[in-house]
């Protein structure tokens, strides 16, 4: 039984954004996220009976993992090498001054550089946490692994992440 | 406590999955220990530099085509229903009852909620009145409601307001205030009811999180993808006011 369209509208339509974020991240690839968040609502149309109702996002979530880690797979089976990262540069924000701005980008391009670096294991923890804002119990259900490996990896994950920031991570510090 | 203790416990302090007691715990040994200090302030460090980088929002594109397949998969039904009318019944019935079985899990007035929440999002209308100021928003509300909503600001622990703007639930117009907490954001939907209290209530509904009280004849509902632990935080500091 496929997805009511007016239930797709509802349930999945309003995680779209979040969803490309989190697929964003796995993916580290603009083009490669596109395709696996629209080939998550088509499996999510046909899915949509493991559905609860109150957790459409971490539900949402699973299915867009399970998408790219299927594609990995079969990637690796037919030998073919993961894609290049193409990202193109965020737009600088205007409201500063050229200096600000630069020092701004500079800062940007240098903490994502750092999390797109980190295993993918680590790397999704903390996007889930830090900026999807899930509690360890979400993110262990969409990870499915135990709540106290969600902790140790977002330790782990932490503990890389200021030992490759720190070095120069004081003019960062100081941005607003 | 010691400080391998204190380590193996940092990262649930920082992100509030602690414990009352190992959190107080916790705090203790900060109190105290300025390496232990500097490893906290590092995590914080972390995670405010994570959470500054740009969110990557879904391409137009993406949006066009996957809404496309919901109504493709509409009309596709349609098509079917017009060649069989066998499976028409069988699949309408089915669609049916999948609806309603939706529909009772939460009552009526969450369901409004969430969509007023979503509403706010997507159609890009979170403000009537915009401002962090708490005696720019109350006033703005005067003559527009036939009540006054209480309005505060929780800046102070992290929940800053952001703005104000009029929604309607169940029919009637009712307040919507609005806070943020990092990139996300809580609607807090209030309107007058008879004079009865009711304990904070924790609610789910589509992905979104949500927390009903009332009190001094006021019914509160706040609404957000925010986790569970920091919007019953955010929800018991707005009891507390």
């Amino acid at each position: 039984m496929p997805m009511p369209a007016r239930l797709f509208e509802e349930i999945v339509l309003p995680h779209l954004d979040a969803a490309f974020n989190y697929a964003r991240w796995l993916t580290r690839d603009h083009a490669e996220a596109e395709d696996v968040v629209q080939d998550a609502c088509v499996r999510a149309v046909r899915f949509f009976t493991s559905l609860r109702d109150d957790d459409a996002r971490a539900w949402l979530f699973a299915i867009v993992r399970n998408t790219w880690y299927s594609r990995v797979s079969r990637r690796s089976d037919a030998g073919e090498a993961l894609p290049l990262d193409t990202r193109s540069a965020d737009p600088a924000d205007t409201s500063l001054d050229p200096e600000a701005q630069l020092l701004q980008q500079h800062a940007v391009t240098r903490v994502r550089d750092a999390l797109e670096q980190l295993p993918a294991d680590f790397r999704e923890v903390l996007v889930l946490r830090e900026i999807e804002g899930m509690s360890y119990k979400e993110i262990a259900a969409i990870v499915r692994v135990p709540i106290g490996t969600v902790m140790s990896r977002l330790a782990r994950a932490r503990d890389r992440l200021s030992a490759v920031l720190k070095p120069a991570a004081l003019p960062v510090e100081r941005m607003p | 406590m010691i400080c391998d203790d204190v380590q193996r416990d940092l990262d649930p302090y920082v992100d509030r999955e602690l414990a009352a007691e190992a959190a107080a715990a916790v705090r203790e040994h900060l109190s105290t220990c300025a390496q232990c200090r500097q490893r906290l302030a590092d995590r914080e460090a972390v995670g405010r530099l994570v959470r500054s980088l740009p969110y990557y929002h879904a391409p137009a594109r993406l949006r066009a085509r996957v809404s496309g397949r919901a109504q493709q998969s509409r009309s596709v039904r349609q098509l079917a229903a017009w060649a069989a009318a066998a499976v028409l019944v069988v699949s309408v019935a089915g669609a049916i009852s999948l609806v309603r079985s939706a529909a009772t899990r939460g009552n009526a007035i969450v369901g409004d909620v969430v969509d007023a929440h979503v509403r706010s999002l997507m159609a890009e209308h979170l403000f009537d009145v915009r401002s962090t100021d708490q005696h720019t928003v109350k006033p703005w509300f005067l003559g527009k409601l036939d009540f006054s909503p209480p309005v505060v600001d929780l800046a102070s622990i992290g929940f800053p307001l952001v703005g104000g703007r009029l929604e309607y639930v169940s029919g009637r117009p009712v307040a919507a205030i609005v806070y943020q907490r990092q990139k996300h954001t809580i609607n807090v939907l209030v309107w007058p009811v008879s004079d009865e209290t009711i304990g904070l209530k924790e609610q789910a509904l589509r992905g979104f999180h949500v927390r009903h009280w009332a009190r001094n004849g006021m019914s509160f509902w706040a609404v957000s993808d925010l986790n569970d632990t920091e919007l019953t935080q955010f929800a018991r500091a707005l009891q507390d006011r």
